[in-house]
């Protein structure tokens, strides 16, 4: 059902709300919640987020709950992104986390993002109860499911160059030769 | 067990020495304090304990020959002033001393902290990478501390040529290089961190960088190679119920980057360094062995080679 793996659990298709519990270890009932999980990264995390609530357009809330990620600043990180998108340079604006950066998905699913989700604030609050009582108020808020399901394949990393055929030798890199004996030398020195 | 045929420097910073060639000198522990809630907002007994976990980690230091950096991690500036405190008055006077700094602001901060108190040259910067904006590159060229680790990761490209690219040139994300702005600030010392990656996310790249990394720059270089393990999604379930197995696989893979050649390993939690020191000394002694065997490196009789018979 969703694409990207991660640490979440998934729960009812019928719901339309996401929770991101960000450090914070917190179980719902299955029947009431779509998807949730915690969430540490203030990039790769965000990005699995991210792919995952545009692949379900019924998705409409995503409460951010739990304690703060430290140093990541992971829950203030996707409510920039939600709220100021992404610079040129792929830099969450205006997330203070260690390495805000978004490079894995499109800029049409960070769109789709930010207009499919009411971003619920309740960072810092770990009790269930009053999550709960949240869950119950946005299940009476039913809105329609917004277009298709964006699917996005991992972005395709660039391959590592071919290795030139060098018999008897190992290539570690396309840089690095390394002999039986594992004496490493600039390739360039035996071609 | 291996030997590169470029040029390989060897850093003195304070009393700690790194780099050279594989085998050379033994491997250099940074062990994390204050991570983790306990920490937070520290009472005596957790303070205590910090204090226990330094100096447990400069009695194995002593016993393996393995030199030890306290890593110090600070996630406001409301406390880095007695973090910092706590850790000097622990350590010997030249021991230099690693700060884990993740956001920019705190950083500059700290960076401006230790220029006041005189300790700027006792102080490893871990790290400095893409995310530092104008304000910081200034702050770094107004108080430059002794030493920085340029930290490869490239969110762009996690190949081997990315994390390069984000030392050579910023790859995109900077106007310079990390190695380049590093030399205008006057920061005499440089180390590399290749930046480790997730499972799925080009992890074995990280120690594929290490050598080449060695090769190109001749400089120490380094990982945080237990943050792979740590965000490895199916152990994280399974290690709820086998925390030995996973404290195994933590460790263990510090096996990995000094293999291919590594100088330094973050190794995670202080409270750790019982089981990854002797652990780091054994996997010292093969390499050393295999380096003098074959390549002529020898050791002097710190090592864990000559101490550890």
């Amino acid at each position: 059902m969703y694409p990207w793996r991660g640490e979440f659990t998934v729960g009812s298709p019928d719901s339309q709300i996401a929770i991101d519990t960000l450090s914070s270890r917190i179980d719902f009932p299955p029947k009431d919640v779509a998807i949730w999980g915690q969430h540490k990264t203030e990039n790769l995390g965000i990005e699995k987020i991210v792919a995952n609530v545009v692949s379900n357009p019924n998705i409409r809330y995503l409460i951010l709950c739990g304690q703060e990620v430290r140093g990541h600043r992971s829950g203030q990180s996707i409510k920039s992104l939600h709220s100021n998108g992404i610079d040129g340079n792929g830099r969450i604006i205006g997330a203070t986390g260690a390495v805000p950066y978004i490079e894995n998905i499109t800029a049409e699913a960070i769109a789709r993002f930010r207009e499919q989700v009411e971003l619920v604030d309740m960072i810092g609050i770990a009790e269930i109860s009053v999550i709960a009582e949240k869950v119950k108020e946005l299940s009476a808020r039913r809105k329609e499911p917004i277009g298709e399901p964006i699917i996005m394949e991992f972005a395709e990393r660039k391959k590592a160059s071919r290795m030139k055929s060098l018999s008897g030798k190992v290539s570690l890199h396309k840089d690095l030769l390394v002999d039986p004996y594992l004496e490493v030398r600039a390739m360039e020195a035996d071609i | 067990m291996m030997n590169f045929s470029s040029e390989q420097s060897v850093t003195k910073i304070g009393d700690v020495k790194l780099g050279g060639q594989p085998g050379e000198l033994p491997t250099v522990l940074f062990g994390t304090a204050f991570f983790g809630k306990k920490y937070q907002e520290p009472d005596a007994a957790a303070l205590e304990e910090i204090r226990g976990f330094i100096r447990a980690q400069e009695t194995l230091s002593r016993l393996t020959g393995n030199p030890s950096v306290v890593d110090i991690y600070i996630g406001n500036r409301d406390t880095m002033a007695a973090r910092i405190d706590l850790v000097l008055g622990e350590l010997p006077k030249n021991r230099p001393i690693s700060l884990d700094v993740p956001e920019s602001e705190v950083r500059q901060a700290v960076l401006k902290h230790v220029h006041e108190i005189g300790a700027s040259g006792r102080v490893i910067l871990n790290s400095f990478n893409l995310a530092a904006e104008e304000k910081e590159l200034n702050c770094l060229r107004e108080y430059p501390p002794g030493c920085a680790i340029l930290l490869g990761y490239n969110p762009k490209d996690f190949s081997v040529d990315g994390r390069i690219d984000m030392i050579e040139t910023g790859a995109g994300y900077l106007d310079n290089g990390l190695m380049t702005y590093a030399r205008e600030f006057g920061i005499k010392n440089l180390l590399l961190d290749a930046g480790a990656t997730p499972f799925d996310h080009s992890a074995a790249e990280t120690l594929r960088a290490i050598p080449v990394m060695k090769n190109r720059w001749g400089l120490p270089v380094g990982c945080a190679i237990h943050n792979t393990v740590e965000s490895w999604l199916w152990m994280k379930q399974y290690r709820k119920e086998h925390k030995a197995e996973y404290l195994t696989c933590d460790v263990g893979s510090n096996a990995l980057p000094i293999m291919l050649g590594a100088d330094f390993c973050v190794y995670g939690p202080i409270r750790n360094a019982g089981t990854v020191f002797p652990f780091v000394a054994m996997v010292d002694k093969f390499i050393a062995e295999g380096a003098e065997d074959y390549f002529g490196v020898s050791q002097s009789d710190d090592h864990p080679r000559r101490k550890l018979g």
